[in-house]
């Protein structure tokens, strides 16, 4: 979102979406209307891994830094969200956005009180740390919220309506609805407001920036903010559909953070044609492989986009390889 | 005039002869004290410390050294048991020290075929492609049923034996596990004050001056990267002819996290880090797991460590690698905890701002 | 001084996107001869050094060292055929002593292993004391030997860039670029800079100099090539090249009347 105008990244973006395209003409035509059912929930679950490689995209574009902890703010947003909606009964609405606030404010506050003392240290020490607070969030949820999954009920009911011949969850048009949603507002943000383009230009520059006045720091905090809201919504529209436990945090990560480099990170329309993709392909190996192998697709797309097409993460070679 | 010794090598052959005789004695006084007073077992920690300590000084020389990164060296671990768990119950005439030693080729070649694409990648891609890899491991250890057993694992792995000598006992692992850490210590020693001990350094300060300086920095990499998978895979196999039973939860992404873990808080760089962060990680648990039952009459939540070693162990993480970013071993070699941490600046600027303030 | 060509440029010419850093560049340097890069901010200098050490790969032309093609060779090839460079920033090695940073630049002249060095072989035993020897001499020919054990980062500035050469020499180079060697240099220093190079060239170095510092450059050179927006635009002795309309009006922007 950040650097869009970047030529090999926008070729990075059109290769995935013509690779989306590609893949879903040929599930129609090959499995009919099962297949429109696999579009149908690879496409949901894709848009949560688009919300959250969303989320890396918008630390790692004003920071560099890789937040290992993304997924945890998907995980905590649910966990929250069964807190406040399911046991206390609050009306959905606000305690969707008390939980959003507070995982906003606990990514804040590792913002200011760890990422930023570590400005100027090795990238190593950058990861243990965000690696840190990843097991920290996560031990914290089994300790406040048990081992035992938890379910969350969906915002308009779980009866699946017909839609061009596959069965929909109502809740999967939250999902679209919501990324939607999130991808116009940083399109809006990062290009009409000011504070916006201010951090697009401490992305691209960080010096030249702060000569004329924007204030890396501030830059900062805005992105880690934004993130762990884009983060804990992603986690609580898909809780009903999925489930919401302490554990759900690591996968989701990784495979957003798959779906990031997929489509180019630092990215919007990357990272959402980047986890549609790979949310699709995933339900289709799931489909026709045994289950288990599942996962480890996310790994090999990873491994082979970085290994293969590192120029088209940033447009240079240098940052990522030697 | 005496052969000079750099920053980072601050002692010599002699600390290591002091050491090695701690670890000779450490069982007699150990096994010395009465059970219920510790709540723990310090030999059987120690021998787990000393499996966990061959990886992590291979990671050390990786991370440390070189400069690169790995989260997913338990694939090495993994890899190392497994071999030698599988050749040795399958074939039970299987000489289980050829088993350690062709699980360890065995992960050195894999970290050959996957390090030599991989090492090109710098930083955080380093550390996500060394993630993936990790889990695509443990998903193969899994899945792979008819091999590996798939969840359910292996087991009745024979107890090791080399040429006679059946180490079925603590005690016996201890010696042995040590004897073998010690070796790979005084390896490392040499080689991180020779030429190729300072291309590595030169690699991690600046490769491309060190490319200039005629240093093959690629060749390098790699190279560390394999001794080190060679070095997991040593540990993997010695883990599962100790525990006599694998299966994949043992070789999971937490594993990779606690060798890097291990390397950081013990000191990146420093030639005992290795074996600081493995024995300060291995004890703390117990530490702090008995730590309640020095103390009567704690509340359970806090009592029982389980329900949260994790959440402190993310914190210390945290805390420790924000103000101590080059760990313990580089600030005892300095006389002061602190160094030239985070911490300790912070107190220099305290002072100086009280000193200007008057 | 001899006449053998020992290093030679036909039509280098380096792109960086749509931006061409240099353009046919072709120069030849004779063996124990102290050339001079000269030219204005920007003209393309250090990115010559780049391709000629093999940094950046030429996108057209041909770099021969002692006769032989080096176009597209990896840096630390090049080093290993006798070609050596300085930065313009200084970039010693953090965390080595100013010793070990000296005894790197032997690195390419010595073989041992990981092996024979983690099992301490005699051969990487000789090889290390001969390493440190050399290492040791080359710090007293600079005159940084009272340091030899101090953290690299922790010398002044002068003495640093004194480091970056013996950095250099303890490779012994046989062709030797050195990237601004004077920057940051009082008068005193740069004196002792000049005679230093000029015994090394009579130790049967060759040496290509980048440098702003025409008091120096005028004063060691046997020949200059100007560089302006990539291109050379002149070359000679320094009486002919400070004589020339062309490189005034680079540097200072006058035409000639």
């Amino acid at each position: 979102m950040l650097d869009t105008y970047d030529k090999s990244r926008k070729k990075m973006l059109f290769g995935s979406a013509a690779l989306l395209t590609l893949v879903l003409v040929v599930i129609l035509a090959v499995k009919g209307s099962t297949g429109l059912q696999w579009i149908a929930s690879g496409l949901t679950v894709g848009s949560i891994y688009a919300l959250v490689a969303m989320g890396f995209s918008v630390i790692y574009s004003s920071t560099r830094v890789i937040n290992f902890a993304q997924g945890e703010f998907s995980m905590l947003g649910g966990m929250l969200m069964y807190t406040f909606a399911s046991s206390a009964g609050l009306p959905v609405p606000l305690a969707f956005i008390i939980s959003v606030v507070i995982v906003s404010l606990l990514g804040a506050g590792f913002e200011r009180l760890a990422v930023r003392r570590l400005r100027d240290s090795s990238v190593i020490t950058v990861i243990i740390v965000t690696i840190g607070f990843s097991i920290f969030l996560r031990a914290v949820a089994k300790w406040i919220w048990g081992s035992e999954p938890v379910k969350i009920a969906a915002f308009s009911g779980e009866k699946p309506v017909r839609f061009l011949g596959a069965a929909v969850v109502p809740q999967s048009f939250w999902v679209f609805g919501f990324t939607a949603l999130a991808v116009l507002l940083a399109f809006l943000f990062f290009n009409r407001t000011l504070i916006g383009k201010g951090m697009r230009a401490v992305a691209a520059n960080p010096d030249a920036a702060s000569l004329v006045g924007v204030s890396t720091s501030t830059s900062s905090l805005i992105a880690w903010t934004v993130a762990a809201a884009l983060g804990a919504a992603a986690g609580i529209i898909i809780a009903p559909i999925r489930f919401a436990a302490y554990n759900v945090g690591t996968m989701l990560g990784l495979k957003g953070f798959a779906a990031a480099i997929l489509g180019g990170l630092g990215s919007a329309p990357g990272a959402v044609v980047g986890g549609l993709t790979l949310g699709v392909l995933e339900t289709i190996t799931a489909g026709v492989f045994p289950s288990g192998y599942k996962d480890a697709l996310a790994f090999l797309i990873l491994i082979l986009v970085l290994l293969a097409w590192p120029q088209g993460l940033l447009g240079r070679r240098q940052d990522v390889m030697t | 005039m005496e052969k000079p010794r750099g920053i980072a090598e601050t002692h010599s052959y002699r600390t290591l002869l002091i050491v090695a005789a701690f670890i000779l004695i450490l069982p007699l006084w150990a096994r010395a004290i009465p059970g219920d007073v510790l709540h723990m077992d310090i030999v059987n920690i120690m021998v787990l410390a000393g499996i966990y300590a061959c990886a992590v000084m291979g990671l050390n020389l990786l991370i440390g050294y070189a400069g690169q990164i790995s989260l997913g060296h338990s694939a090495f671990f993994g890899i190392g048991a497994y071999t030698t768990a599988i050749l040795c119950t399958r074939y039970s005439w299987f000489p289980t020290w050829l088993g350690m030693i062709l699980g360890a080729a065995l992960s050195g070649l894999i970290g050959w075929l996957v390090g030599k694409p991989v090492l090109r990648l710098k930083g955080h891609y380093l550390a996500i492609a060394t993630l993936g890899l990790g889990e695509i491991a443990f998903i193969l250890f899994s899945q792979v049923k008819g091999l590996t057993g798939g969840t359910v694992g292996i087991l009745n792995i024979p107890p090791l034996s080399i040429f006679g000598l059946s180490f079925d006992t603590d005690l016996k692992f201890f010696y042995l596990v040590w004897a073998i850490v010690l070796v790979i210590m005084l390896l490392t020693f040499n080689l991180v004050r020779s030429r190729v001990g300072r291309g590595l350094r030169a690699l991690h300060s600046s490769e491309v001056t060190a490319d200039a300086m005629g240093i093959n920095t690629g060749s390098y990499k790699v190279k560390v990267f394999v001794w080190s998978a060679v070095l997991a895979g040593l540990g993997g196999a010695l883990f599962a002819h100790f525990q006599l039973y694998i299966n994949p939860e043992s070789f999971v992404l937490t594993l990779s996290i606690l060798f890097v873990t291990m390397v950081v808080i013990g000191g990146m760089g420093n030639l005992w880090g290795g074996i600081v962060g493995v024995v300060v990680l291995a004890f703390l648990p117990s530490i702090i797991q008995a730590f309640p039952e020095w103390i009567p009459g704690l509340p359970e939540s806090l009592s029982n460590f389980n329900n949260y070693s994790l959440v402190l162990y993310g914190l210390l993480l945290m805390i420790f690698i924000i103000f101590m970013p080059k760990g313990i071993a580089y600030g005892l070699s300095r006389g002061t905890v602190f160094g030239k941490s985070t911490a300790g600046r912070l107190l220099d600027r305290i002072k100086a701002y009280r000193s200007t303030e008057k | 001084m001899g006449n053998e060509i020992i290093l030679e440029a036909e039509g280098v010419t380096k792109q960086f996107g749509g931006l061409a850093a240099l353009k046919d560049i072709s120069f030849s340097v004779a063996r124990g001869e102290i050339k001079a890069v000269i030219g204005p901010n920007g003209a393309g200098k250090t990115t010559l050094f780049n391709v000629l050490t093999g940094i950046y790969r030429a996108n057209a032309g041909r770099i021969l060292m002692k006769g032989k093609s080096i176009t597209g060779l990896r840096s630390d090839q090049i080093t290993a055929m006798g070609m050596i460079r300085t930065f313009q920033t200084v970039r010693l090695f953090e965390g080595m002593t100013v010793l070990e940073n000296t005894m790197v630049g032997c690195h390419s002249r010595s073989e041992s292993g990981f092996l024979s060095n983690s099992l301490r072989l005699p051969k990487s035993r000789r090889e290390e004391k001969r390493i440190y020897e050399e290492a040791m001499q080359i710090l007293g020919d600079v005159g940084v030997e009272t340091r030899a054990m101090d953290d690299g980062t922790n010398l002044a500035y002068g003495q640093q860039r004194m480091l970056e050469l013996a950095r250099a020499l303890a490779s012994q180079p046989d062709i030797l670029l050195l990237d601004e060697p004077a920057a940051g240099l009082n008068p005193y220093e740069t004196g002792e800079l000049s005679s230093l190079i000029s015994k090394l060239r009579d130790r049967g170095l060759t040496i290509i100099i980048v440098e702003h510092d025409m008091g120096l450059v005028m004063g060691i050179s046997d020949d200059i090539v100007v560089l302006d927006y990539g291109e050379v635009i002149a070359r000679g002795t320094p009486d002919e090249v400070q004589n020339n309309p062309r490189v005034i009006e680079a540097y200072l922007g006058i035409g000639p009347e």
